[in-house]
């Protein structure tokens, strides 16, 4: 599976990241790294943990980095578990639900990059 | 040739991911540090380590956030001397308008284009750099004149001394207990509304205050014995002179330092009780600046060997003017005067020029504070005093003999703590001349002879000396460094070093 083909099934844009990293290698070098970032894990954690503030920090960097390579699907997600995160009134049904999509929008992203990197 | 060294940029994100974007694009060109949170960030700043010519940082971290850094680097005043990029997915409007309030030169929002951010950076950098060396050239000047306007103030102050046979070191001591004194003075009392500024000048003009001695004959300057009350009265006219001659100036007459001067000249014989010549002023009629430098002229005269008198101890002289034996001075100054006394002990048994310089850039800095309120060309300053400050906490602290070598003019500068060891009681050397004698000694030699094995690419040389100074002998190990003005030179101008655990070998 190319490039191309990957952002499509995480529901990216690779148009968008084009623009943004000039060049293909560096895309490609980066989307095999977000396997490694730990924030996916931290926010899911700390949620199980009712730690909010720590998985207000994780939920924020996901959504950075999913931004910046225009991880478009999870992106969506993760912005809307930050900003359920985000102060000191939480509404914890809405951030049950809310990671559940996360976890099913990681899911999707990691299981199309997985299979770029074979 | 030398490589030319990067640039630095300290990187501050808590996500190693969004820190591996930024180096990517950055590390070609910079020397890239990390930090994962705020704390990091401000140990990396504090580290005295150089610091980095350009932040990235991100507002969003745990431990202390982007804006807590902000808040810092603002109460340390780092914030204008390091400029700051904030990236953050945080696109609020008030979050953005509150970093530039907190002093970023920049924001920029995630997701970002790599080569925005690139050409971002590398134009902070450049404006960054350009402001800098303005301000430091500013700075500069007006150190360069600060320190000239000293020294000719210096020069016309020796040139009286010189005809009246004293030490030398009269319009210096007077320099330092008449800015002792002051500092303590405003310290204790506003009611003279006495600024920094106006210290400094009392200070400067103080060297001037014998300036009407020019006019008294070398024959009664210089009398030994007691002068007859002729005499006396023409001595006396010195003061009268003295304002004259700063009052007749063509131009500069109206200037405060000139003002200064002249009721110092005119008024440092005047005595609190009103018996004091040429106006008799009692009191506070005296001008605070005159009754100082009374005070100072009567201690440092006491306290040196004059044409007519033998030098009395500090404590004799302190005691003598404390009984009203030599003049009459307010009450308040006289507290200053015992208050201060052991500083001025020790200030005048051991000042070199450089702390005489490093005490008028205190004051130069004071005084820049005051005068400019926006504080952009501030930071350079309060750097070197700050390097000063340093410099000379650990010499005192490190108890080790430091020496700074000029070639030029064979002239060696050491520190205080290492002038205590030599036995010796200033911290200038001519070691082409009358200090020769200290380095007359195996080791020392031998030790001078390896120092042309030296070069620009391998200036450091250490080894083992045992000298003899002032009939004790030390030794110890020096480590010293050869200083060369460019690569290419063939000869070394100067040597730097020290003498570490130094040990005193009772004979």
């Amino acid at each position: 599976m190319d490039l191309r083909e990957c952002y499509e099934e995480l529901e990216g844009s690779f148009e968008e990241v084009s623009k943004r990293l000039p060049r293909e290698a560096m895309i490609k070098k980066f989307v095999l790294k977000f396997l490694s970032d730990k924030s996916f894990e931290n926010l899911t954690t700390s949620v199980e943990n009712h730690d909010y503030s720590t998985a207000f920090m994780a939920a924020h960097t996901l959504k950075g980095v999913c931004q910046n390579l225009a991880f478009t699907r999870l992106f969506e997600s993760s912005n809307l578990i930050t900003e359920a995160l985000r102060g000191d009134n939480h509404d914890e049904s809405l951030i049950a639900e809310l990671i559940e999509r996360v976890k099913t929008d990681y899911k999707i992203t990691v299981d199309a990059i997985e299979k770029l990197s074979e | 040739m030398q490589k030319k060294s990067k640039q630095k940029i300290l990187i501050v994100d808590d996500s190693e991911m969004n820190r591996a974007f930024l180096i990517d694009m950055l590390e070609k060109d910079f020397d890239i540090i990390e930090a994962e949170n705020g704390v990091q960030a401000i140990q990396i700043i504090n580290s005295g380590n150089i610091p980095p010519d350009l932040m990235l940082l991100d507002i969003v971290m745990p431990e202390m956030d982007g804006f807590e850094v902000l808040s810092a680097m603002n109460e340390y005043g780092i914030i204008n001397e390091i400029p700051v990029i904030m990236i953050s997915a945080e696109n609020d409007s008030s979050c953005i308008e509150r970093a530039y309030e907190m002093g970023v030169t920049d924001y920029i929002s995630r997701p970002f284009n790599v080569a925005v951010v690139r050409r971002r950076v590398m134009n902070t950098l450049a404006l960054h750099a350009k402001q800098k060396r303005l301000m430091r050239i500013i700075t500069e000047q007006v150190y360069e004149k600060e320190k000239n306007n000293n020294m000719m103030v210096n020069i016309l102050s020796h040139i009286v001394e010189f005809r009246n046979g004293e030490s030398g070191m009269h319009c210096r001591n007077i320099f330092s207990i008449t800015n002792i004194l002051l500092q303590c003075l405003v310290e204790k009392t506003d009611k003279y509304n006495l600024t920094s500024k106006d210290i400094s000048l009392i200070t400067i003009s103080s060297a001037l205050h014998d300036i009407g001695k020019i006019s008294i004959p070398g024959a009664i300057l210089n009398k030994p014995g007691r002068l007859t009350t002729e005499e006396f009265e023409i001595m006396k006219t010195h003061t009268t002179v003295g304002a004259s001659l700063l009052d007749g100036l063509p131009i500069y007459r109206d200037d405060p330092l000139v003002k200064v001067a002249r009721d110092i000249c005119r008024w440092h014989h005047e005595r609190y009780d009103g018996r004091g010549y040429p106006d008799g002023l009692k009191g506070e009629e005296i001008p605070i600046s005159a009754q100082i430098v009374a005070l100072a002229d009567v201690y440092d005269a006491l306290t040196s060997e004059r044409c007519y008198k033998k030098a009395f101890s500090h404590e004799k002289a302190f005691n003598m003017i404390n009984n009203g034996e030599c003049g009459q001075f307010s009450p308040l100054l006289l507290e200053c005067l015992a208050d201060t006394h052991t500083a001025i002990i020790k200030e005048l048994q051991f000042h070199s020029s450089e702390e005489i310089q490093e005490m008028q850039l205190h004051n130069l800095v004071d005084e820049l504070v005051q005068l400019n309120e926006s504080n952009d060309f501030m930071p350079p300053i309060i750097q070197i005093e700050k390097e000063l400050e340093k410099a000379k906490f650990f010499s005192i602290q490190a108890e080790e003999l430091r020496f700074d070598y000029d070639c030029r003019t064979s002239v060696a500068v050491i520190s205080g703590w290492g002038a205590e060891l030599l036995g010796i009681s200033r911290t200038t050397l001519n070691l082409s001349g009358k200090d020769a004698d200290i380095l007359k000694n195996e080791s020392v030699q031998d030790f001078i002879a390896r120092l042309k094995d030296t070069s620009p690419e391998n200036p450091e040389l250490t080894g083992n000396v045992q000298f003899n100074a002032k009939g004790v002998q030390i030794c110890g190990k020096i480590i010293a460094k050869t200083m060369w003005a460019d690569n290419n030179s063939s000869k070394y101008i100067g040597v730097i070093g020290k003498l570490s655990h130094p040990e005193n070998i009772p004979q």
